[in-house]
C-alpha cells in the first residue's frame, strides 16, 4: 500500500495508517508526512474543549450530524490522557459518536497523550496534516481542557470553542484558567439546567469586560447537546469565525503560526535526546557537584551545536 | 517522552450484540490499560460492521469482542469476514465471554486466533497479547 | 439439689469501658501477641470480602463503646422503629418468608402453557421477563437484534403477544412480575389493556412492575433515552399505579444488580437509598405524600459469601430506610417506615467449577439471609444457574435448602438472633455509617441521577469490578475450586440456551402481518398523541394505553419516544480512568 498516494486519494485505511505511524515515531511516518505536507492547509482545524463533565463529546456528536447537512466531510481526534504510572490508556471517546460508524464522510481517531505535557499528543498536530490532506473540510480536536492544555489547543486550532456548564463554578475555573481569553466561541451546554440563567449572565458580563472591538467578537451560545440543540447556531458561529479569519488573513496566519508551533515542538521533542546522547560524562560532572548545570549545558551545547 | 521504538499496543474493545454486561470487559479494559495498552472501547450492542469500521479507523493492532448472548456464531465470524474484506485481516481477533467449547472450532476457523472464555486470568490475556507482539513486531515488514 | 447459677457481680459490668478495652489490650499484649510469634497468622491482613475492611482477631464490649452503641437508639425492638431487629414483630415465628425461585424462561405460548402448569401445580406467583430486543425496545424484526429474539424472555411485539402470554387461569394466580423497565410504560399499558380483554378484575391479584430504570443506567445497562426522561417515565408509571391500581406495585429497588457488578454493602446502601430517592422525591413532586408513597417501595437484596457483610448489610438496610424515611421526610405511617424486602443468596458466588460446591454455597448464604432477616419473601437461584437453566434436580435442591434453613437449624426461631454479638453489631454500625456518609456525598452532588449523568456510580462499581478481580488473581482472596483446591484438568460444559431459529422467524412473520393488517391511520393518531404527551410532560401512561389497543407495536413506540427523547450513548462504561 502507497500509504501516501492513497491516503490523498481519500483511503481510510491508509490515513489511518499513516497516523499510526506518526503516533508512534516511525520513521516511515514521517517520509508519509514530506509527501503530503503540501496538500495540507485547507481544512478549518476546530478544537474543543472545556472541563470534564461539559458534555463535549455529545456536542460534538451533534456537530458531526449538522456539518455533516451541510455536506461537510468531518474528521475528529479525541484526545485523552495517558497513564502517567502504566504508559496505557483508556479511550471512550468514540463512544458518544457511534452512530458515525458507517458513514464514509466522518474520520474519528483517538489519541493518548502518550507523556506529553498538556492535553494534546505530539501526533495531534500530524493527525491534523493527516485528516487535512485527505480533504476533510473540518477537522475537531477534541480534549479536556482545564487550563494549560486548552492553551496547547489554541495554539493548534483556527478556532476554539470552549464548553462549559452551569452550576459547577466553571465560569470560575474558566477565569482562573485564562480560558476567556483562550476561546473564539464559548458554549454553555446542559442550559436547561438549575442555575443556566445564573451562569449564562455571569460569562455574558466577563465576555463583555474582555471584547475588543477590533477583534472578533467572542459568540455566548446555549446548547442542549442531548437534544441537538445548539448545534446549528454553533456551525454557524464557527463559519462566521472561519469567514473573519479569512477575510483578516486570520486564517493563513494561524496556519503559519501552527506550522511554526509544530516544528518548535518536534526540536524540542527529537532535539532533547539526541543532545543528551554521550552527555554522560557531563551528567556525572553535574551530580557530583564538580560542575553547575549552566556551565554543564554550555559544554554540551559547544560540543554538540557549535557555532560557526 | 515517548520514544519511537516503545509503541504502546492499540486494541479495541467491543460488545456485539444485545446483553449488556460489562463487568468482563470492563475488568479486561484496565487489566489492558495497566499494562501499558492503548485501549479503544466502542460500546454497548455493536454490529459488526460499525465495530470493523472503527478497528480501521483506529488502526489498531487488536480487535477484542465480547459476547455473551449466543449470536456469537454468526456476528463474530462476520466480523472477521468484514475486517479481512476491508484489508484489516493481519490484525489479531480476539475474543471472550461465554463462548462454548463446541463453538471454538468455528470461530477459529473464521479466524479467531484465540477465545478467552469467561473467568480467564486478566494475566493470562495480557501476557498472550504481548508474546503475539512480540512476534510480530520482530517480522514486521514496512508496507 | 440445684443452686442458683452465680450470677456476675454487678460491679464487675458497672464501668464496661475501662476494663474491656483495657483488657483486651492487656490479652492482645500477654495472651495472643506470644503466641502468634510461634504461630504466624494464615492470612495477612485478614480482611472481608466485599468492603476489605480489616478484621480485627478479637471484638470485645469496648468497640461497642467506640462505635456508640445505644441498644435503644440502634436496635430497638422487632416492629418498632428503627427496626434494625426486624419489621415483624414476630420475625419467622408466626409465618416464614416466602420460598420462591427462579422460574427459568419461556417462549410466548410456550410460557403461557408452562404457567398455567405451574399455576396448577400450586404456584401462585409468576414473573416475566422480556427478550433483550423487547427491553432494549426494539421490534422482533429490526435487523439490529437478528438472532436475539425470545432467548432470554419473551418476545413482545405487540399486544397480541401479551394477550397470548396471558392466556391464564386468573382465579389462580395471585401475583404477576414483569420485568421490562426501560420501555415500562408500553409494556405496562399493554398489561392493562390485555386484562381488560380478558374481563379481568384487577383488583384480585397483584401486577408488580420492576420498573428498575436508574438501576438499569448505573450498571445493567437495558436504557434507551438519556437518564433525566428514564426518570420521568418510571415516575409516570409509578404515579399512575398508585393512582389507578393502588393494590399493585409499581417499584422494585434490585439493590441485587449493584452486587454482580461489584458494589460493596456501603455502595449497595448508599446507591439503592439514593435511587429509591430519586423515585420519591420525583413521585412526591406529582402531588402525592410521602406516606402514600413509601409504602410501595420494594427492594431485593442479596448476600455473597462473606457470612457477617451480608447479615449486617441485611440489618442496617432496615434501619437506614427507617431514619429516612422519619428524618428526611417525616413519614408517620409505619408502613413508610418498614423496609419491604426479599433476600437472596448472589449467584455470583457460584462458580462453574465443582458445581455440587455451589449447594454448599447456597445453603451457607440462605443462612445468613436467614440470620440477618430474610425479609418478605427468599429466592434461591440455583446451583447450575450461573451458566445453564435450571435442571430439575437443581429446583428440588434449591426449594430444599430453604426448609432446611427455616426447619432443621433454629435460625428462624428466635428474632434476630445474633444481635448483641460484638463483631455484628460493630460491623452494623460501621456499614450504616459509612452508607450514611456516602449517600450524603451522593446526595450533595445533586442525588441519583446526577451520579449517574456524572458516571460517578459507574466509575465507582468499574474500580472495584477490578480490585475484586486483582483479588482473586492474585490470591488475596480464595475461591474453592478457582485458585484453591483447584482439580487439574476439570472440564465443565457450559450450556448455553441456543436459540431455535423457528421462533424468532414466527415471531418476524407474526409483527409483520400485524403491521399490514392494522388501522394505520389509528396507530399513526396514537403515536402522535404519545409523542405530545411525550414533548408536555403529562403522564405517557394513558397515551400508550390507546396506542397498544390500536396494536402500534413495542418497537414503533419506543421510536416515538426516541424522537422526543433522543437516546442515551454514554460517556464510557468503563470507568475510573
Amino acid at each position: 500500500m502507497d500509504v501516501a498516494a492513497e491516503l490523498l486519494a481519500g483511503s481510510v485505511a491508509a490515513g489511518a495508517r499513516a497516523i499510526r505511524w506518526l503516533d508512534d515515531g516511525d520513521p516511515r511516518g514521517r517520509t508519509v508526512l514530506e509527501r503530503i505536507f503540501a496538500a495540507t492547509g485547507r481544512a478549518h482545524i476546530v478544537g474543543i474543549t472545556g472541563p470534564p463533565g461539559a458534555g463535549k463529546s455529545t456536542l460534538l456528536d451533534a456537530l458531526i450530524m449538522e456539518q455533516r447537512r451541510r455536506g461537510r466531510r468531518v474528521g475528529v481526534l479525541a484526545v485523552d490522557p495517558t497513564s502517567p504510572f502504566t504508559g496505557g490508556a483508556l479511550l471512550g471517546d468514540r463512544l458518544r459518536m457511534g452512530r458515525h460508524a458507517l458513514d464514509a464522510g466522518v474520520f474519528i481517531r483517538s489519541l493518548a497523550t502518550r507523556g506529553e505535557a498538556g492535553g494534546l499528543s505530539r501526533a495531534t498536530y500530524d493527525a491534523c496534516a493527516v485528516l487535512d490532506a485527505m480533504g476533510f473540510e473540518v477537522v475537531f480536536v477534541e480534549t479536556i481542557g482545564v487550563g494549560q492544555e486548552e492553551i496547547d489547543v489554541v495554539a493548534l486550532a483556527h478556532s476554539t470553542v470552549i464548553v462549559l456548564v452551569p452550576g459547577l463554578g466553571d465560569e470560575v475555573q474558566a477565569i482562573k484558567a485564562g480560558l476567556m481569553e483562550a476561546g473564539d466561541v464559548l458554549v454553555l451546554n446542559k442550559s436547561d439546567r438549575e442555575g443556566a440563567e445564573q451562569t449564562h449572565r455571569h460569562l455574558e458580563m466577563l465576555l463583555h469586560l474582555r471584547q475588543d472591538p477590533s477583534q472578533w467578537q467572542v459568540p455566548l451560545l446555549t446548547s442542549i447537546a442531548t437534544r441537538a440543540e445548539g448545534a446549528a447556531a454553533l456551525c454557524d458561529a464557527l463559519e462566521a469565525h472561519r469567514a473573519w479569519l479569512d477575510q483578516t488573513g486570520g486564517f493563513t496566519r494561524q496556519s503559519e503560526r501552527r506550522a511554526e508551533q509544530q516544528f518548535q515542538r518536534l526540536v524540542r521533542a527529537l532535539a532533547l535526546p539526541r543532545l543528551l546522547e554521550g552527555a554522560e560524562d557531563l551528567l556525572t560532572l553535574v551530580r557530583t557537584r564538580a560542575l553547575d548545570p549552566y556551565s554543564a549545558t554550555e559544554r554540551l551545547l559547544q560540543r554538540q551545536l557549535p557555532r560557526r | 517522552m515517548a520514544a519511537a521504538s516503545a509503541r504502546p499496543l492499540r486494541v479495541l474493545l467491543a460488545k456485539l450484540g444485545m446483553d449488556t454486561h460489562t463487568v468482563g470487559i470492563t475488568v479486561v479494559a484496565h487489566a489492558l490499560r495497566d499494562a501499558g495498552m492503548e485501549v479503544i472501547f466502542t460500546g454497548l450492542k455493536q454490529t459488526p460492521e460499525a465495530v470493523a469500521s472503527a478497528a480501521i479507523q483506529e488502526d489498531v493492532d487488536v480487535v477484542g469482542v465480547s459476547s455473551l448472548s449466543a449470536g456469537h456464531t454468526r456476528n463474530l465470524p462476520k466480523l472477521a469476514r468484514l475486517l479481512r474484506e476491508q484489508g484489516a485481516g493481519e490484525k489479531l481477533l480476539v475474543a471472550g465471554g461465554v463462548i462454548p467449547p463446541e463453538d471454538l472450532p468455528l470461530l477459529q476457523s473464521a479466524g479467531f486466533a484465540r477465545i478467552f472464555t469467561m473467568g480467564t486470568d486478566t494475566r493470562e490475556i495480557v501476557a498472550y497479547l504481548r508474546d503475539w507482539w512480540a512476534a510480530r513486531a520482530a517480522n514486521d515488514t514496512p508496507s | 439439689m440445684s443452686r442458683p447459677v452465680n450470677r456476675v457481680p454487678p460491679s464487675a459490668e458497672a464501668a464496661p469501658s475501662a476494663d474491656a478495652a483495657q483488657e483486651a489490650r492487656r490479652w492482645e499484649r500477654e495472651t495472643r501477641a506470644p503466641y502468634i510469634v510461634s504461630h504466624p497468622e494464615r492470612r495477612a491482613p485478614f480482611q472481608t470480602q466485599a468492603l476489605r475492611w480489616p478484621i480485627k482477631p478479637l471484638y470485645t464490649p469496648a468497640d461497642l463503646e467506640a462505635e456508640g452503641f445505644d441498644y435503644q437508639r440502634d436496635l430497638g425492638f422487632p416492629g418498632e422503629y428503627p427496626y434494625t431487629r426486624g419489621t415483624q414483630p414476630n420475625g419467622h415465628r408466626s409465618s416464614l418468608w416466602t420460598m420462591s425461585q427462579v422460574t427459568g424462561f419461556g417462549r410466548g405460548e410456550d410460557w403461557a402453557r408452562r404457567a398455567r402448569y405451574m399455576l396448577g401445580q400450586g404456584l401462585q406467583g409468576l414473573i416475566l421477563e422480556h427478550d433483550l430486543p423487547t427491553t432494549n425496545g426494539y421490534d422482533s424484526d429490526n435487523p439490529l437484534v437478528e438472532g436475539e429474539v425470545g432467548r432470554a424472555g419473551l418476545a413482545i411485539d405487540s399486544l397480541e403477544d401479551v394477550e397470548r402470554a396471558l392466556d391464564l387461569p386468573f382465579e389462580k394466580l395471585r401475583y404477576l412480575m414483569s420485568v421490562c423497565n426501560a420501555p415500562q410504560p408500553i409494556n405496562l399499558a399493554m398489561i392493562i389493556a390485555a386484562l381488560e380483554k380478558k374481563g379481568v378484575d384487577p383488583r384480585r391479584f397483584v401486577l408488580h412492575i420492576v420498573n428498575g430504570i436508574l438501576i438499569e443506567y448505573t450498571c445493567v445497562g437495558r436504557y434507551i433515552f438519556p437518564p433525566a426522561h428514564g426518570l420521568r417515565i418510571a415516575t409516570d408509571c409509578i404515579e399512575y399505579i398508585i393512582r389507578e391500581h393502588p393494590n399493585w406495585a409499581p417499584i422494585s429497588i434490585i439493590s441485587a444488580q449493584l452486587q454482580p457488578a461489584k458494589a460493596n454493602p456501603v455502595q449497595e446502601l448508599a446507591f439503592s437509598m439514593a435511587i429509591a430517592l430519586a423515585y420519591i422525591d420525583a413521585t412526591l413532586a406529582r402531588g402525592l405524600t410521602i406516606d402514600t408513597v413509601a409504602p410501595y417501595f420494594h427492594f431485593v437484596v442479596n448476600v455473597d459469601m462473606d457470612f457477617f457483610e451480608g447479615i449486617c448489610k441485611l440489618r442496617a438496610y432496615r434501619k437506614l430506610w427507617a431514619r429516612l424515611m422519619k428524618e428526611r421526610y417525616g413519614a408517620q405511617r409505619p408502613e413508610a417506615l418498614r423496609i419491604r424486602m426479599m433476600t437472596s443468596p448472589t449467584t455470583i458466588a457460584l462458580t462453574l467449577q465443582q458445581p455440587l460446591n455451589n449447594i454448599g454455597r447456597l445453603a451457607i448464604m440462605a443462612t445468613a439471609c436467614a440470620l440477618g432477616g430474610a425479609g418478605e419473601a427468599m429466592t434461591t437461584p440455583l446451583h447450575d444457574e450461573a451458566h445453564a437453566l435450571p435442571a430439575e434436580e437443581a429446583i428440588r435442591v434449591g426449594a430444599a435448602l430453604q426448609h432446611i434453613v427455616a426447619h432443621e437449624t433454629g435460625v428462624a426461631d428466635t428474632i434476630d438472633p445474633l444481635a448483641g454479638s460484638y463483631y455484628v453489631e460493630t460491623l452494623t454500625k460501621q456499614i450504616e455509617s459509612a452508607a450514611h456518609a456516602e449517600l450524603d456525598k451522593i446526595l450533595a452532588m445533586g442525588g441519583a441521577l446526577r451520579a449517574i449523568e456524572t458516571g460517578y456510580f459507574q466509575r465507582a462499581l468499574g474500580h472495584e469490578q477490578y480490585e475484586r478481580n486483582k483479588d482473586i488473581e492474585e490470591g488475596r482472596r480464595k475461591w474453592v475450586g478457582v485458585n484453591h483446591l483447584v482439580l487439574p484438568g476439570e472440564q465443565r460444559q457450559i450450556e448455553i440456551f441456543r436459540a431455535d431459529n423457528r421462533t424468532e422467524e414466527e415471531q418476524v412473520a407474526r409483527v409483520r402481518a400485524l403491521r399490514a393488517r392494522r388501522d394505520a391511520a389509528a396507530v399513526s393518531a396514537a403515536l402522535e398523541a404519545v409523542r405530545a404527551a411525550a414533548r408536555a410532560g403529562t403522564n405517557l401512561v394513558p397515551p400508550c394505553l390507546a396506542a397498544v389497543k390500536v396494536y402500534a407495536t413495542h418497537g414503533e413506540l419506543c421510536d416515538a419516544l426516541r424522537e422526543v427523547f433522543g437516546v442515551h450513548t454514554p460517556d464510557s462504561q468503563l470507568t475510573g480512568v
